[in-house]
């Protein structure tokens, strides 16, 4: 199919990429967490910030800001650092909110000139006695944000709860994307042998690849679980991703056992190959349509399943693209064994 | 080829009449089973119910659909597609497990009320989901007992290879019918059945064109 070797090394290549790369790049600094996270209006409130992968004794001159969903923030009176990791930002709450609301979450922005901007979203929830919309929204200033630093450094993004397991991604998930192609090799080679039933070589790289789709399947699998148990707390909590995931596998199993249920040849090939096309068919809903209609706990569901702006940045596409084209092409050099050594024993138990 | 559509329906009609015994030994398999299940569960939780009605009609579609195909030798089938177009054979096939497991579901439905409760709120939506069901279960089965009669021990096969197949369709008739039960509020179930009637088409178009490869010998 693909002549010479080069390519093999590309796939090798990629996936040593992926892993050393993945691995080595640090995470963005960020905020870990704010403590107390309750406050009441007037009072004088002594944040603790818990930094994540920071650097605040780095730096003299941090800024701190609370901020509510419209932009009326209010800044720091002083920001004292501790060490690299923890600072107390010290706040003089006003006395109203610029909400109708009894209690405003607020977010906290702290800039450092050398991390950058670091978000805490919903950090500090705010009680307020006396409601005064129009005073608290004098008290409160918009546009006081600015100068925010850019960290241009090279980094992944740094998530709650995900935090370094985020680096899963350039393993697991083109595991399932080399996975999805392998299965569709095999049906396209189980087309072409229905077409051309004598070449019993295509019958070969069909299962040459469904075999290559079942080992990515398991280890896809086996990847989401230990991740699963750091951050969803079990290896296996029947979300419908692992659901899908473990029903083609069964799926394909099946497609083996069939195999062997049939004694004939020719018959075992060509109706293994209908069975492995209408089994593609009928993953198809289940792949793409059902996990968009349930609530699934993987990061970037709940609504909008794939690739969201927050699950990949361009950072992590440099790793994950070049990850998943490695495991395709990995994928194909294993099946291009496979399928090889199928042919040398097809061809000597005919001889 | 409609024509051959109505023959060979009728055809199987008369056959399933002179052999009443086989259907009927379907229905005491599904008397019984219910039977088993209520007594086991003792229970008259709508979940519950929703979860064993859906279980029994499951076993008991995969055990009437294995007739189709599966019972019928080598030679009767060929006789079949030289006498018919092999389109006309499934599609009637088709059409006439639908109507049978149709029928089955709907006995599974009254049993299980006669013994336990009615926990169905909206009953036009609950039996569109038995007929939806009935479409798909009788295209998933029928086509898979084609591919396993090729084979030998083909029950067991059956079941292996059309359960896995089954599941994406029974996630989508499970929220149906837990909707019609009133167990769960959705605004957007219209979507579901658009997807069901999807998937029927989907596998029957799929299956149309690769049934040729199954019956030439």
């Amino acid at each position: 199919m693909i002549d010479g070797w080069y390519w093999k090394f590309i796939g090798v290549g990629l996936i040593i990429y992926s892993m050393i790369v993945g691995m080595l790049v640090p995470l963005k600094p960020s905020i870990e967490l704010v403590a107390p996270s309750a406050a009441k209006t007037g009072q004088q409130i002594n944040l603790e910030v818990t930094g994540y992968n920071t650097n605040y004794s780095g730096s003299a001159s941090i800024r701190a800001w609370l901020k509510d969903e419209e932009g009326n923030a209010v800044l720091s009176k002083n920001v004292t650092v501790i060490n690299a990791q923890n600072l107390v930002a010290n706040f003089d709450i006003p006395g109203f909110l610029p909400s109708s609301d009894r209690v405003v979450p607020f977010t906290l922005i702290l800039d450092h000139p050398v991390d950058g901007a670091m978000v805490s979203p919903d950090a500090v929830f705010i009680t307020q006695d006396s409601i005064s919309k129009v005073e608290g929204q004098t008290l409160w200033q918009k546009d006081i944000i600015n100068d925010l630093t850019l960290n241009t450094a090279f980094t992944f993004p740094s998530m709650s709860l995900i935090r370094e397991t985020i680096r899963n991604t350039f393993y697991h998930v083109p595991l399932w994307f080399a996975m999805v192609i392998i299965f569709g090799a095999a049906v396209y080679w189980s087309i072409k042998y229905l077409r051309n039933p004598q070449s019993y070589q295509y019958d070969n790289r069909a299962v040459g690849f469904t075999s290559v789709g079942i080992l990515f399947g398991i280890l896809g699998t086996v990847t989401g679980a230990l991740w699963a148990r750091f951050v969803w707390g079990s290896y296996w909590s029947w979300d419908i991703k692992q659901i899908v995931t473990a029903v083609a596998l069964l799926i394909y199993m099946a497609y083996f056992i069939l195999r062997n249920a049939i004694e004939d040849d020719d018959r075992k090939g060509r109706v293994a190959a209908v069975y492995n096309i209408f089994a593609f068919v009928a993953l198809i809903p289940l792949i793409f349509v059902v996990p968009r209609m349930m609530d699934s706990l993987h990061p970037g569901n709940g609504g909008n399943p794939g690739l969201g702006a927050n699950d990949l940045d361009n950072s992590m596409r440099m790793i994950f693209y070049p990850a998943i084209i490695g495991w395709i092409i990995i994928g194909l050099w294993l099946a291009n064994v496979r399928y090889r050594l199928l042919d040398i024993k097809y061809n000597l138990m005919n001889k | 080829m409609l024509k051959e559509i109505k023959a060979l329906i009728q055809k199987d009609l008369l056959l399933d009449w002179r052999q009443r015994f086989s259907l009927a030994s379907v229905i005491l398999y599904l008397a019984c089973t219910i039977f088993i299940v209520v007594i086991a569960t003792q229970s008259n939780n709508p979940g519950l119910w929703n979860a064993v009605f859906w279980i029994v009609v499951l076993f008991v579609s995969s055990n009437a659909v294995a007739k189709s195909f599966i019972q019928e030798s080598d030679r009767q089938r060929i006789y079949y597609y030289t006498l018919a177009n092999p389109i006309a054979v499934l599609t009637s096939k088709y059409i006439y497990n639908t109507l049978i497991l149709f029928v089955l579901s709907m006995i599974a439905f009254g049993l299980l009320t006669f013994f336990t409760i009615n926990p169905v709120r909206l009953n036009g939506l609950f039996f569109l989901t038995l007929f939806l069901g009935a479409t798909g279960f009788s295209i998933v089965f029928t086509f898979t007992s084609s591919i396993a009669s090729a084979a030998s021990n083909r029950n067991t096969l059956l079941a292996i290879l059309s359960f896995p197949l089954l599941l994406p369709m029974l996630f989508t008739l499970l929220k149906l019918s837990q909707q019609s039960l009133g167990l769960i509020t959705d605004t957007s179930y219209e979507t579901d059945i658009l997807i069901l009637v999807a998937i029927d088409l989907l596998l029957v178009g799929v299956s149309f064109l690769l049934f040729p490869y199954l019956w030439k010998d």
